[in-house]
């Protein structure tokens, strides 16, 4: 035998090659020779020479002592094709499960080679068994084929393998677990084959530190959009609820996330969206996040009556009995302070709550958002807004979602209240008293009525409008009064929507447009031309503001804009005969849609940004005051007499943090100091 | 004691029902038991409105978890011979406050006509003179009016009546006595 008497390099090397020739040894492809080989077993065994000979210097390499180093050259070269394998069946499709398939072929190929092989070599069982005395819980011997009785070191070698093909699985796909989790659920097959090979490996701090990391560098930078993160995070909670129902390491992978959108300015606005809007409501075509979300609170209602029957201390013992048995401790990664896995329930909803830290927040800016939208609608359609509220109150509680309600029910009786003020005019049409030749008929009216308290600070905006108008508004008004004495109608003018026409000598122009600018434009009726200042002052606005608004009518070529004698008092001129081309074609357009809200456009509801400065002016009063008779005082301190003393409306309510960052924001504005981690006042 | 705490919790409960047992006791609780409520939100909307009015010179704020116990801030006026100074003062509330007025000292050194070496202060309104109407702001003015327009009619530190009349001395007597907390 020529191999005897080489070096060891020359063995090993020779071994390599035999084990990796294997494959290519048979050239139509790894897939085909699964099946050759399965269907084929015994012929692999009797026929193949090549085993023999390999048996054969194996067995001359252990005559000469060198026993482990050979069992490791031809283990490390199955490990090798066996790594080259999974990577080839799993490669970068995770809308396959791979893990049945791989377990397949170490049955079809390896094991077969490895079974022929210790059959030449005559390891018998029993030989076996003495030689290692381990004999594995796990090695219940299942079905070879082809292989009638398995010895103990065949079900150690399939135990050894399907190991290593576990870790390489998992080490593959938590390699590329943002990808996948990018794909969710779309590739949950391949997070079932995860969560398969972990609870073989039990290596999940690995995933959890790897994939820590990818978020970090991947999607928590300045460059990924709030909504993309937010979706992510929704699909992160969903896809290792999977893996790990428990949710012991989802907490530590959610963690960074949620510090990181805490940052954002827009994160609870997204949230809401994405509650309540189906469609996702932006544009990055992320469509299914906001359907996820929506379809949350609508399973989150349905499982309400289930949740209620397991906070039910009426189980019966033998329920109780199957929940013990069922018990099993949390993972060692566990973090203890977080509570047991029982009351660890997994709830999108409440982890994305968790973001922001109180429902409060969320249900506030909720009613900002959804004030705007109300204010916003010409008809009464509340259905939609209706649906939501009702499963926002099953999660959060009818409490908090009060106002809202309120909101709501604002625009039912609106409509109501409309129709029986529209109703007592038909009545008695009072002949002759009403004929003035402008007069407008209380049909073009529909109300809004709103009981304020409830509502969201409303943006008030003081505004002339036209005489006529202002006629139809009061006889409204008095109407109301007499139908609903004693409660009087206040009328917000700025608000609403105007659908007006233009008509000019050769055309005329439809438009949906904010009171402001109907305003602005019935000025033009009377005089084709005005000074800024003058139409400022006929409106009763300031000149920016009404030099902001004119803008949407400029842009329509309805009015033109030139520079007067003064450069800050334009002159604007209405525009009676299309000379642009491109604007004679349309006559009678229909412009639509355009209550002209510019990105900056004032909005009729004060943000939330804007109630929590007005908050916060207040806190800051308190600070100042508790800094200037106490000299310093912690972070800590400050919070806490905050708490117990700014107990007014606006009571305090905000986190540590929030504090941490106003403080922040104080000492940047040079108004505090921070010394040695006190806060003092900067003189 | 357990009755003590069933009266902070129901409020609504007739007072001399269980004022009884524990006024023999401790008269004082038993007077806040009474409208304690009342005397609290009285303080905190009095707090609230020092704090939104922002005043110059003035300031003070509830010590440590007491809201009957408040520390006070005075800057001496422009144009007198406080010029400058920070002084604080103790502000202790009675229970029945605003009935009574408020127990204020002065904790920085003062040197004053009207203020003792310990700090009390001789002003009518917090005596014979107050009235509810008055609350921690216009008592935080009074005192720093007091400071430039003492009433040297009846002092508590004769030396310092005695040298009013020479503004110079003065000021270097106030200096020199003056220790900033």
């Amino acid at each position: 035998m020529m191999a005897v008497g080489h070096e060891e390099d020359g063995c090993e090397f020779q071994f390599n090659n035999i084990g990796l020739g294997q494959p290519s040894q048979r050239p139509i492809g790894v897939g085909e020779m699964d099946i050759d080989t399965s269907y084929h077993g015994s012929t692999f065994v009797k026929n193949n020479t090549l085993v023999n000979n390999i048996g054969k210097v194996v067995c001359d390499l252990r005559n000469l002592g060198f026993t482990s180093m050979t069992e490791d050259a031809y283990a490390s070269s199955i490990l090798l094709l066996l790594k080259d394998k999974v990577h080839d069946l799993a490669g970068d499709d995770y809308r396959t499960p791979v893990l049945g398939s791989i377990k397949e072929w170490i049955q079809a190929v390896p094991l077969q080679f490895l079974h022929a092989l210790l059959v030449y070599l005559g390891d018998s069982p029993a030989q076996d068994n003495e030689s290692s005395g381990l004999k594995s819980p796990l090695a219940s011997s299942p079905s070879y084929p082809g292989i009638e009785m398995p010895s103990e070191g065949l079900v150690r070698w399939q135990l050894r393998l399907e190991y290593f093909a576990y870790e390489t699985l998992q080490d593959l796909r938590i390699g590329k677990l943002f990808e996948i989790i990018v794909d969710y659920p779309e590739s949950s097959p391949a997070i079932e084959d995860l969560k398969q090979c972990l609870e073989y490996t039990g290596q999940h701090s690995k995933l959890v530190d790897s994939f820590i990391s990818s978020l970090r560098y991947r999607l928590l930078t300045a460059g990924a959009s709030t909504n993309d993160i937010l979706h992510q995070y929704v699909s992160t909670i969903k896809a290792l609820r999977t893996i790990d129902p428990t949710g012991v390491f989802l907490e530590a992978v959610g963690e960074p996330i949620r510090d990181y959108l805490r940052g954002r300015k827009d994160t609870i606005k997204c949230i809401v969206t994405m509650l309540t809007d189906g469609s996702g409501g932006n544009s990055t075509g992320a469509g299914n996040s906001g359907d996820s979300l929506l379809e949350e609170l609508n399973r989150d209602a349905e499982n309400q009556e289930s949740a209620d029957y397991d906070d039910d201390t009426n189980l019966d013992d033998k329920q109780a009995w199957i929940n013990a048995e069922r018990w099993e401790p949390d993972p060692v990664e566990a973090d203890p302070s977080k509570g047991s896995r029982n009351r660890r329930k997994i709830d999108i909803l409440g982890m994305i709550v968790g973001i922001i830290g109180s429902k409060d927040q969320l249900v506030n800016e909720y009613r900002v958002m959804l004030a705007e939208k109300l204010l916003n609608k010409s008809d009464y359609d509340i259905d939609s807004e209706i649906r939501t509220l009702e499963l926002l109150k099953i999660h959060f509680g009818e409490g908090s979602m009060q106002k809202c309600e309120i909101m709501l029910n604002d625009l039912i009786d609106s409509k109501r209240t409309n129709a029986n003020i529209k109703a007592s005019i038909l009545q008695p049409p009072a002949p002759g008293s009403e004929q003035e030749e402008t007069c407008l008929s209380l049909d073009h009216l529909d109300s809004t009525i709103i009981s304020s308290n409830f509502w969201p600070t409303i943006q008030a905006e003081s505004l002339n409008i036209p005489t006529v108008v202002e006629q139809l508004l009061s006889d409204y008004a008095r109407r109301f009064h007499e139908i609903k004495t004693p409660r009087k109608l206040l009328w917000k003018k700025n608000l609403g929507t105007v659908k007006l026409e233009l008509q000019f000598e050769d055309r005329s122009m439809q438009f949906t447009v904010s009171p402001m600018h109907a305003v602005i434009i019935m000025q033009f009726q009377e005089q084709t031309s005005w000074t800024s200042k003058n139409l400022a002052a006929a409106i009763g606005v300031p000149t920016d503001t009404l030099n902001k608004r004119i803008n949407f009518w400029i842009s329509k070529g309805v009015l033109a804009e030139s520079v007067g004698s003064d450069s800050d008092n334009h002159i604007f001129t209405i525009v009676s005969d299309m000379v642009d081309p491109n604007k004679t074609g349309i006559n009678n357009t229909r412009c639509e849609g355009i209550l002209a809200m510019d990105e900056e456009c004032e909005r009729s509801v004060a943000s939330v940004e804007e109630q929590l400065r007005k908050e916060m002016t207040v806190y800051e009063k308190f600070i100042v005051g508790m800094l200037t008779n106490f000299g310093s005082m912690t972070l800590d301190r400050i919070h806490n007499t905050l708490k117990m003393f700014c107990v007014a409306e606006p009571s305090y309510d905000k986190s540590l943090q929030q504090l941490q960052s106003f403080l922040s924001g104080l000492i940047s504005e040079e108004k505090l100091e921070m010394r040695e981690g006190l806060y003092v006042l900067k003189k | 004691m357990t009755r003590r705490e069933n009266q902070d919790v129901q409020d609504n409960i007739p007072p001399a029902v269980d004022t009884a047992p524990s006024a023999a006791k401790q008269p004082a609780p038993a007077a806040k038991g009474l409208d304690g409520q009342s005397v609290l939100k009285r303080l905190q909307s009095e707090l609230m409105s020092l704090m939104m009015c922002g005043d110059p010179g003035i300031s003070a704020f509830p010590e440590g978890d007491n809201i009957f116990c408040w520390k006070g801030t005075i800057t001496g006026s422009k144009d007198t011979v406080y010029e400058g100074m920070i002084y604080k003062l103790s502000f202790s509330f009675p229970t029945d406050y605003p009935f009574k007025p408020p127990k204020v000292k002065f904790e920085t050194t003062c040197f004053h006509p009207n203020v003792d070496i310990y700090g009390n202060i001789c002003l009518d309104i917090l005596q014979d003179k107050w009235s509810s109407a008055y609350d921690v702001r216009t008592v935080l003015l009074s005192i720093q009016s007091l400071l430039g327009e003492p009433n040297n009619e009846s002092p508590l530190n004769t030396q310092a009546a005695a040298l009013w009349v020479n503004q110079e001395e003065f000021r270097k007597m106030v200096e020199k006595l003056y220790k900033p907390a």
